[in-house]
């Protein structure tokens, strides 16, 4: 790489101001815009929810991914770069369509990664998917799916939204089981996904079970931590989970 | 008495699905307009732009068509507004749902039963983007502290780093799995033809080299699963409440 000169540097951190300003400022945007639509379903219509209801239901959620909303972006700052984080972690899909695409341009464009030129290519390759992936869901989901869905018997949306859970649980256990490769730490997980919720919740109750797999997780980590294998080395590894 | 489906598609949900796809839009050609101008001095030609936007668009299309599938499996449970966001942006169909799931859990009612009332539904929806605004706020949070090069976060030890999270995921989704089981064998059965049909698309996937599948597996599970859950309700092996 041909050192930079001053007008390079200077027009690099104009590029760099532009997209860390503008893209703190449309992802917090976009966050509030999605906060809209469940603040008036909570708050401006007919329902009367008691605020605990909603600090519970939260809690019961937050007790279980609170680890993974700070070591994602941690885990994936390193490939997407400052620009992109603030692309990825609102389009979403990031493991599975992003990171290829960006792979995708690189090597259309032949860029050499950890270059300049490599930054640029993900960050228009993000830009590209983003569009393609904008026009299918607004196309296919919001105006054919919705279409569809009205079409369709009642007999069959009653059972797709009565075992729409199974059906995608069980495949999102094998598909991550078979992504991180750590045989060891499925077990754990399932033996204690097994001892809490069939053994400990009939046992103990409702307001248990509304923890219960925050518990699963937190005996997961701790048992994965101290039972693991000490012999192999952990490279850091980007987008440990495939699934998200 | 209104239906779920009319909560679900109330005009404001859609304003803030649209809004949030709008947001995007807009983020894209700020971005596109950066890369333009400071492209060139970095070698990175109008051409290289044209290039990599098409290239990243173009590989985009399978993956975007698998979250379409399952995006649309889901339009029954939380109608169009709440899957274009949720599942088509931000979080993902797993997180997601089970976000739901546990929300609906602390209100004594499952998701899709006659349990899931649009009350149910609302303080669902509430849980979910909650928790998926707590990525983008980490996001908000963590970009620049990292951009500064902050050493102790530099610092986490890998082996942790590779551990936990697994683990963490692992364990959630085992969990929310296993809990499925006692509620009927048609939970059962659905649990398990999915987990199999996945596997199935994985090997395949491998054996054929076929990575389009790794993608497609999801959507390809889901739907078999619930044909397989269609049939054996209709045999009466379903929830006997």
């Amino acid at each position: 790489m041909s050192a930079p000169t001053d007008a390079s540097a200077a027009s690099y951190a104009d590029y760099d101001r532009t997209t860390s300003r503008w893209g703190r400022g449309t992802m917090l945007m976009g966050l509030l815009a999605s906060y809209v639509g469940p603040l008036y379903l909570v708050f401006f219509t007919d329902f009367e929810i008691p605020l605990g209801d909603l600090v519970t239901g939260f809690l019961a959620v937050a007790a279980v991914f609170a680890v993974i909303w700070v070591i994602e972006p941690i885990t994936y700052y390193p490939v997407l770069g400052p620009a992109a984080m603030y692309q990825a972690f609102m389009i979403g899909n990031i493991a599975n369509k992003l990171l290829p695409s960006a792979i995708v341009a690189q090597a259309a464009i032949d860029a050499k990664p950890g270059t300049r030129r490599a930054e640029f290519a993900a960050v228009m390759a993000i830009c590209g998917a983003a569009v393609v992936h904008i026009f299918s869901l607004l196309l296919f989901v919001g105006l054919l799916g919705t279409w569809l869905v009205s079409v369709v018997p009642t007999a069959i949306t009653d059972i797709a939204r009565l075992y729409i859970f199974p059906a995608i649980i069980g495949a999102v256990i094998v598909q991550l089981a078979a992504y991180v490769k750590q045989p060891r730490i499925t077990i754990i997980a399932l033996a204690m996904g097994a001892l809490v919720q069939l053994l400990l919740v009939p046992v103990l109750g409702p307001v248990f079970r509304n923890f219960a797999t925050a518990v699963v997780v937190l005996l997961t980590m701790v048992l994965a931590w101290v039972l693991r294998n000490r012999k192999t080395e952990h490279p850091p590894v980007a987008g440990e989970d495939g699934v998200l | 008495m209104e239906s779920l489906s009319d909560y679900a598609n109330r005009p404001v949900l859609w304003l803030s699905a649209l809004a949030v796809f709008a947001v995007i839009i807009l983020q894209t050609v700020i971005y596109m307009r950066a890369a333009r101008r400071a492209g060139p001095s970095v070698g990175f030609t109008p051409q290289d732009l044209r290039e990599s936007f098409r290239a990243g668009g173009v590989a985009a299309i399978g993956p975007s068509l698998a979250v379409v599938i399952v995006a649309i499996a889901l339009l029954p449970l939380f109608g169009a507004p709440a899957v274009l966001v949720r599942i088509g942006l931000v979080g993902s169909a797993a997180t997601e749902t089970s976000s739901a799931n546990l929300a609906a859990g602390t209100m004594d009612a499952a998701l899709g039963g006659s349990s899931w009332t649009p009350e149910v539904f609302a303080v669902a929806f509430m849980a979910m983007s909650l928790s998926g605004g707590m990525w983008m706020i980490a996001t908000l949070i963590l970009t620049p502290m990292l951009k500064r090069g902050d050493t102790k976060l530099r610092a986490v030890n890998p082996a942790l780093m590779a551990i936990v999270p697994s683990a963490a995921l692992l364990a959630a989704f085992s969990s929310l799995g296993i809990a499925e089981l006692p509620k009927s064998s048609v939970h059962i059965i659905t649990v398990v033809v999915s987990a199999l049909v996945m596997a199935v698309c994985l090997i395949l996937a491998k054996t054929l080299h076929a990575p389009w599948l790794r993608e497609w597996g999801l959507g390809f599970s889901i739907i078999v699963g619930l044909v397989v859950a269609y049939f054996a309700h209709g045999a009466g092996l379903g929830p006997t409440a």
